[in-house]
């Protein structure tokens, strides 16, 4: 049984549903990141967990308890806020043994275990200090520490590393990743940032206006998107605009693609077939290898990007995103006649999402 | 120019404040120094001495300290109370508009001190002013003899009118800086909206309430104009003493004079010091 | 960097202030504008010390508050001392500003301290300080000293606009810009600073004359009749004649209120001009 469930949360503002028909159930000791552009409703749905902002329906079960009329103070459960949000009148430790002094802790279990999770955050030297005299990164390792000193049944974080500097992001959710698995303690991330909730979570929820548009772990989100919203919001991805023709390909203005999974749509079905850079072969000369993509264009733009070199290639008056290693390929140069190939199992095919 | 010149240009910098500090020192400092002299210096002898301070050991100048230092507090203490309890209900009010017009009559009324708000004051509660008359009508109410306007009470209530506004426009951006994230941390953290105000919103707020009472304070303890037209004789302030002996109506030594000013700086700095303290404390709060 | 994600404000769950806002906020409101418009009705009034409301009304003390012969007199001698005001604290502050900003940022706690001082010193005291010090002519007890002392007790109003306005603008990196482009220190004063800083100039000023229009102590102590300004017209008049002081005292109010709506109409076209600059960078 899932620990922390959510039932058909919906929630609106002035008669615009920002969360809707909201259904997640998270396991005990995962880690499960909200991703979604700014206004998908992520961070509205994590403050219905922690009770700040109140649902209009649905229900909320955390360990088998419904929470939904709960107060926050009662929910036991902590959150880490984007501007640290530690109070200015104390010092680090009574920042952390805050939480423990609304539980009435003994003075010393308290001390013991403050020490610990200042250690945990590796700032045990920070304890006497104000929040004013410390870094933006070490405010937040505080008030992560301050949020887990407590216990809580499930850990809350809204874009805990967007106010900080990209070095110190990138440790910074190593270390958060680190203690939560050592902890096993439940958590939800809350990010814009694909890179942060990929390379963190155990599942990533990818919202959009106020809809769950996928469920799945980092590699499943990357590898098979569901929609084309989550196709084209996460990496970067090729769109081929099309019609439906047989079983195994796809119509599009000057090409016809051959794809895998074409069999869910009707014959002339309006489709969007997606090709991820990493997965098309750049040919200077026409190669032969059947049942493959086989599409000439000419070079646009050429751009080094360390790892890859990324070619723009015009097909048709559409520019094409190809990513080559030097290893693998002949040099190309500007102008250059090429052949891009690709076989049938890099296309992606879905249903247009109109909005996006 | 010479590029030599041009680089030496740079270390003598400072130069370009002396324009500056000339006024300063000329209209500032060195009439303080010259005051602060006076007060220790015999006039006869040129002897140092204490004996101006020992002459303010009179009842008049007692009087006239107790006098101004109880009209400060009181009103420090009234406005503080009351301005952070009305800022509280300014900073919780919906709309935004209504705020800014709030805000802008404090930062009008709270300048209206002097000779016009003190007629103002005779007119609402003097011998026959409307308040006056109002209590007479409705409650069958004789205000004066007991209350007076003319007094230390109608003085209290013609300063509170500046103190009142000041207080609100200190207080405002403090409640601004009381984050809502330390709310919603102290409430996911267990915390009661009660145990909130104890543990956070007060001592959050306490440098500012101190910056209020000191600088309220001062602000009452330097007044004049508005004393002057109102009680003019008939209270004791030590600006008004002052103001006396500069205007020599009373014929005394003036070092006395210097003596009172010279104390009264330092309740005034002691206030002014106080406060700088308080806000720089409350700053660097609102910054993390 | 701002959460672009932050929840709308609740706007559902307060709409109308509470109960104890309103009293609150009223209770203050009527003792703020109570004596205030009381005093613009009895200046109206013809007879009003036996009744709650006004027996009748007339123009009538209107006509002889203006007709009084110190009248304008005093109006001119305050709007002098006003111009005077602002003009020397102009010239000694704005250029001050400047280099501390600039090139001379180290005395900017030293400025500080000096601009915080007057709010130290009782106006009497100041007043006595200055007599007692300069008591020899051409100097003592003239309108000079009294222009010097005036600017010293209003320089704060002038001060933080102006350095407000200075932070805003990033002085040091359009100086060097304007330097580089071949600006003499003068150029760039008169052509870059002083035109992007003038909103907070003119707020300035507009703080120091309603300060100074409204000044009583340093006036009555310092000169007293020798240079009679409108305030000493007004506190004479309180002592002769209640209608006509009320008369004056609206005048006085009215003033007060012009120029708070003038600074208020100034700040708000300020601050504008700054976020553009900020958004144009």
């Amino acid at each position: 049984m899932a620990y922390l469930d959510l039932k058909n949360v919906t929630k609106s503002y002035s008669g615009v549903d920002v969360v809707h028909d909201f259904n997640l159930e998270i396991d005990k000791g995962s880690l499960v990141s909200f991703l979604g552009p700014s206004g998908c409703g992520k961070t509205t749905t994590l403050r219905m967990i922690a009770g700040f902002t109140k649902l209009d329906e649905g229900t909320i079960l955390l360990d088998g308890e419904d929470i939904t009329a709960v107060s926050p103070n009662c929910r036991d459960i902590g959150m880490v806020f984007q501007a640290y949000a530690l109070f200015p009148n104390m010092t680090v430790r009574r920042n952390i043994a805050f939480g423990l002094l609304m539980k009435k802790m003994p003075k010393k279990e308290s001390e013991k275990r403050v020490a610990h999770v200042l250690e945990m955050v590796r700032l045990q030297d920070a304890a006497e200090r104000y929040p004013h005299q410390l870094s933006g990164g070490q405010q937040q390792r505080i008030a992560l520490a301050r949020a887990l000193a407590v216990q809580p049944r499930v850990l809350l974080l809204d874009e805990p590393l967007s106010a900080l500097d990209a070095e110190v992001r990138v440790v910074l959710r190593g270390e958060i990743r680190r203690i939560q698995s050592e902890l096993a303690i439940t958590t939800v991330y809350v990010t814009h940032d694909q890179e942060e909730a990929l390379s963190i979570s155990d599942k990533v929820v990818v919202m959009n206006r106020g809809v769950i548009e996928q469920i799945g772990t980092p590699e499943e989100i990357y590898r098979t998107p569901q929609t084309h919203f989550v196709a084209t919001f996460i990496g970067t991805a090729n769109q081929f605009f099309g019609k439906v023709s047989g079983g195994d390909a796809v119509i599009c203005d000057h090409f016809t693609l051959l794809a895998d999974d074409v069999k869910d749509f009707t014959d002339g079905q309006r489709v969007v077939v997606l090709v991820r850079p990493e997965t098309i072969h750049v040919e200077p000369d026409q190669p032969k290898h059947d049942g493959w993509n086989i599409i000439p264009g000419e070079v646009e733009t050429i751009t080094f990007h360390g790892a890859v070199t990324r070619l723009g290639v015009n097909l048709h008056g559409q520019r094409v995103a190809a990513d080559i290693t030097v290893a693998n390929t002949k040099p190309i140069s500007l102008n250059q006649k090429i052949w891009l190939l690709f076989p049938p199992a890099a296309c992606q095919v879905m249903a247009v999402d109109e909005r996006s | 120019m010479p590029l030599s010149k041009r680089k030496t240009g740079y270390t003598s910098d400072w130069v370009r404040l002396v324009p500056f500090l000339l006024f300063c020192l000329a209209f500032e400092v060195v009439p303080i120094l010259f005051l602060i002299r006076g007060s220790i210096i015999d006039r006869n002898t040129s002897q140092l001495t204490i004996q101006h301070y020992l002459n303010l050991n009179h009842p008049l100048y007692l009087n006239s300290f107790l006098n101004s230092i109880k009209i400060s507090g009181l009103t420090a203490i009234v406005g503080v109370i009351f301005g952070t309890f009305i800022g509280y209900a300014i900073y919780r009010w919906p709309s935004r508009r209504i705020q800014e017009i709030l805000m802008t009559l404090s930062d009008v009324t709270t300048n209206f001190a002097g000779a016009p708000l003190a007629f103002a004051f005779v007119v609402i509660l003097g011998m026959n002013g409307v308040i006056t008359q109002f209590f007479l009508e409705y409650f069958q109410y004789e205000l004066y003899p007991t209350f007076s306007i003319y007094s230390f009470s109608g003085l209290t209530l013609a300063y509170i009118y500046f103190q009142l506004p000041l207080m609100v426009l200190l207080i405002l951006p403090a409640f601004a800086g009381i984050k809502q994230e330390w709310r919603e941390s102290a409430q996911s953290l267990g915390a009661n909206a009660f145990q909130f105000w104890r543990h956070i919103g007060v001592p959050v707020l306490m440098p500012s309430l101190i910056a209020g009472v000191t600088l309220l304070f001062a602000n009452a303890f330097g007044a004049y104009a508005t004393a002057y037209t109102l009680v003019e004789a008939k209270l004791s302030l030590v600006t008004l003493q002052i103001g006396y002996m500069i205007a020599g109506e009373v014929r005394k030594d003036p070092a006395i004079g210097m003596a009172m000013a010279v104390v009264s700086l330092i309740i005034m700095g002691l206030s002014i010091g106080i406060y700088q303290a308080a806000t720089i404390r409350a700053r660097r709060w609102s910054k993390s | 960097m701002k959460n672009p994600q932050k929840p709308l404000r609740e706007t559902n769950k307060k709409v109308r202030p509470a109960g104890w806002q309103i009293v609150a906020v009223a209770l203050f409101l009527f003792y703020m504008l109570l004596p205030i418009v009381s005093t613009y009705i009895f200046s109206v009034a013809t007879r009003w010390d036996r009744t709650i409301l006004p027996e009748g009304y007339t123009l009538e003390f209107y006509i002889r508050a203006f007709q009084t012969s110190y009248f304008i007199i005093t109006l001119r001698n305050s709007l002098i001392l006003s111009a005077a005001t602002i003009l020397v604290s102009l010239i000694v502050i704005v250029p001050t500003v400047y280099w501390v900003h600039t090139r001379l940022t180290g005395f900017k706690p030293l400025l500080d301290v000096l601009m915080i001082l007057p709010f130290g010193i009782p106006t009497v005291v100041l007043a006595l300080a200055l007599v007692q010090v300069y008591n020899v002519p051409p100097l003592a007890r003239s309108p000079i000293l009294l222009i010097g002392a005036v600017v010293v007790y209003s320089m704060p109003f002038m001060y933080r606009p102006v350095s407000n306005a200075m932070q805003a603008i990033d002085a040091l990196t359009l100086t060097e810009a304007g330097q580089s482009l071949g600006a003499n220190v003068f150029q760039v004063l008169s052509k870059i600073i002083i035109p992007n800083i003038l909103p907070g100039i003119l707020s300035g000023s507009l703080l120091v004359f309603s300060t100074v229009f409204a000044e009583y102590t340093l006036t009555s102590l310092i000169v007293g009749a020798k240079f009679k300004t409108f305030p000493l017209l007004l506190v004479e008049y309180t002592r002769i004649n209640g209608n006509i002081a009320a008369a004056f005292s609206v005048v006085s109010f009215t003033i007060a209120w012009l120029v708070s709506i003038l600074i208020l109409w100034v700040g708000t076209k300020g601050q504008n001009g700054a976020t553009e600059t900020i958004q144009a960078r």
